[in-house]
């Protein structure tokens, strides 16, 4: 029964903040669209600033990995 | 690496202004400043005030400016010949020139409108016969003598033939049909065969649908169908016989005088941008003063080439560099060749300030470094690096290739992780080519890689803060440097603990750790201010998010692995192979891309900002 609760908070912990990662993304990728459309000479820049929520999922990814593996 | 400058002021006799100028620009190496006020103190700028250009020069400039528009016309009506530029100099016959290039102008304005004009007649002509020759194949036998009234429309929109038959059915009570046909240009042409009672009903309707009949010339409209389609061909003959006469006469016209005008345009546009230049000039009494500044490497080669023309009569001087011009000194980026191709990043961001740095050299030598760590595959890189030198083979020059070439610096490093790791095309090729893994594999040794992640984090962002607090102390701002050096402390204290927490045995005591942090902690408030707690904090988690080295490691290792794998599961020797290099062209891809992109927001948003200040003005030297 631990075993399960482990693997739930793990999978919680990247499910979580893979679902925030995902909508701060498609906010700032629907804007960065619109961006590139106006001014392409920003291409990377919106690139770079899709990149920047991931940190979340990443970070999400790092705490259940500290879980599993405690 | 940001290219020192110099205050200049150069000054000399106002007749010599314009061979200054020009030797300033072939130079290319002076940014004029054109605001006195703010470069000199406000006694200098009593002296001085803005060149008013004199009546000759005005003169030139409006004269210049209308034989630049002739030129440009000219060139722009003649057939774009091969045939390059005249060597003649411009100057000894810029006045014979300027006179008969009106007369000149002239012609091939009126050799281009009847060209234009013979166009425009030949697609009409091309026009007609297509319909005529349709309407040939829609008329019956019975047609001459008939009593009907023909009317001939060309419908854009197919589905209006069947719309629009209905209508001039119901119009009529069914005394009329329209048949249509595709035209070999595949137009759809409508004929309405109508009793001439009904033909301004009709034409009433077609107008109000808004389709027009097809309008024949006037010469050809009461002419039998026969006939009109050979009067056609013969006009369009006679078209493309005078079209060939014009065309012929321009091309003999530009063989003749195309080098000439090229020549001519640029040396109007290189004079007149030597006026322009001038427009930045201050003047005294007597003499010319240029302000601005200059590359400092170049000044000396500058002052001497001044200095051997003009024999000592016009002078460069060096002026004191003040802090209030530190905002005002423009910035250019000169890096060693290696380090070139980084500056296609270092652009994506606005240029630093003067007393910033720059930061190419820094993603220069850590981009390769922490994309290689997270692809981390030999064999990735060779596909990479490969990729690279195709690209490089076939462009030169340009963004593209300095992507490659950051590509192929960066799948070298790629290719040196791999065999570090022991990974080619995932683990399972490492172990076929026996490949002894030197560092923990990967995909198993999750908790190692992510310490040796945030490690290399906590090396970055405090390399960063300490750059910040030297660029502090160039700005002469040692309140922000000791808040930045507190700030340091503090973070190796944390590593310092984390460190003696992790190990089983601690080799640093925590009591000491945290003395020095209490310490730290009081002058970080001092130097600070409240809200230095929360940077702190914000440092912290610039270290933490550098875990996404070990987090994209994994993804790619366990990518490649899971394409091996899915690749045996097949059970036949082809489809395997092809769903393993299938697989392993995704994971490339992503391995290429995502990398990249973290790599870059890492520099970007964890490490730029802790030292690099951006808003510097860029350096626009005058220059040919």
């Amino acid at each position: 029964m631990e075993k399960v609760l482990i693997c739930f908070a793990a999978a919680l912990a990247i499910g979580l903040s893979a679902i925030a990662t995902a909508w701060a993304q498609s906010r700032i990728g629907a804007a960065g669209a619109g961006t590139i459309a106006e001014r392409p000479e920003m291409t990377g820049t919106v690139i770079i600033l899709l990149a920047i929520p991931e940190t979340m999922v990443i970070l999400g990814f790092v705490v259940a990995t500290m879980i599993l593996y405690q | 690496m940001i290219v020192r400058m110099s205050k200049l002021e150069i000054a000399g006799p106002k007749e010599l202004l314009l061979e200054v100028l020009e030797i300033i620009r072939e130079e290319g190496i002076f940014h004029p400043e054109p605001k006195a006020g703010d470069f000199l103190g406000s006694e200098r700028r009593r002296e001085l005030h803005r060149l008013v250009p004199d009546e000759a020069t005005t003169a030139e400039r409006i004269f210049l400016e209308n034989l630049r528009q002739v030129t440009c016309e000219v060139i722009a009506i003649l057939p774009p010949l091969e045939n390059g530029e005249s060597r003649l100099q411009p100057l000894p016959l810029l006045e014979g020139f300027a006179a008969g290039a009106g007369e000149q102008l002239s012609f091939c304005r009126q050799q281009d409108e009847r060209r234009a004009l013979l166009l425009r007649e030949r697609e009409q002509l091309g026009e007609y016969a297509v319909l005529l020759e349709t309407i040939g194949t829609l008329l019956w036998d019975g047609e001459p003598g008939s009593g009907l009234e023909f009317i001939a429309i060309t419908l854009k929109d197919p589905s209006l033939a069947e719309r629009l038959g209905e209508m001039l059915g119901r119009l009529t009570g069914g005394e009329l049909c329209m048949s249509t046909a595709r035209g070999r240009d595949g137009t759809l042409v409508g004929l309405i065969a109508a009793p001439p009672q009904h033909s301004a009903r009709v034409r009433e309707l077609l107008s109000d649908e808004r389709l027009p009949e097809f309008p024949f010339p006037a010469e050809l409209r009461n002419l039998p169908l026969p006939e009109r389609l050979a009067r056609i061909g013969a006009r369009i003959d006679a078209v493309e016989r005078e079209l060939g006469g014009v065309t012929a006469s321009m091309e003999t016209f530009a063989r003749q005088w195309l080098p000439l005008y090229r020549r001519v345009e640029r040396w109007v546009v290189e004079r007149l941008g030597l006026l322009s230049a001038a427009g930045v000039v201050q003047e005294t009494g007597l003499c010319f003063v240029i302000l601005g500044w200059g590359r400092s490497d170049a000044v000396p080669g500058l002052t001497r080439r001044l200095g051997e023309r003009f024999g000592g009569t016009v002078a460069v001087e060096e002026l004191r560099l003040m802090e209030q011009d530190l905002e005002m000194v423009p910035v250019t980026l000169v890096n060693p060749p290696y380090l070139r191709p980084f500056e296609l990043f270092t652009r994506l961001l606005p240029l630093p300030r003067y007393t910033s740095w720059d930061p190419t050299p820094f993603i220069g030598f850590f981009f390769p470094l922490f994309f290689a760590m997270m692809l981390g595959d030999a064999g990735h890189g060779l596909v990479l690096a490969t990729a690279s030198l195709l690209i490089l083979r076939r462009w030169r020059e340009g963004a593209l290739a300095d992507g490659a070439r950051i590509m192929l610096v960066s799948a070298g490093c790629a290719i040196l992780f791999g065999l570090l790791f022991g990974e080619f095309f995932g683990e399972a090729g490492g172990e076929i080519l026996g490949l002894e893994p030197l560092l923990p594999r990967r995909s198993r040794a999750v908790i190692p890689m992510l310490v040796f992640s945030l490690a290399l984090g906590g090396f970055h962002v405090i390399l960063g803060l300490l750059l910040g607090t030297i660029t502090a102390l160039r700005r002469r701002q040692p309140r922000e440097a000791a808040g930045k050096a507190a700030t340091i402390g503090l973070l190796l204290c944390l590593a310092a603990l984390a460190a003696g927490l992790a190990l089983p045995s601690p080799w640093l005591l925590a009591r000491p750790i945290l003395a020095t942090a209490g310490a730290l902690i009081p002058l970080l408030f001092l130097f600070g201010g409240l809200l230095a707690p929360l940077e702190l904090l914000k440092h912290v988690g610039n270290v933490v998010s550098y875990a996404r080295i070990m987090a994209i490691g994994l993804g790619s290792a366990l990518l490649a692995n899971a394409a091996n794998q899915l690749a045996g599961l097949s059970g036949d020797l082809i489809l395997g192979a092809v769903a393993a290099i299938v697989l392993h062209c995704v994971a490339i891809v992503l391995g290429a891309f995502a990398p990249a992109i973290h790599a870059l927001r890492l520099h970007f948003v964890e490490f730029f900002s802790k030292f690099v200040e951006h808003g510097g003005r860029e350096f626009r030297p005058l220059r040919k």
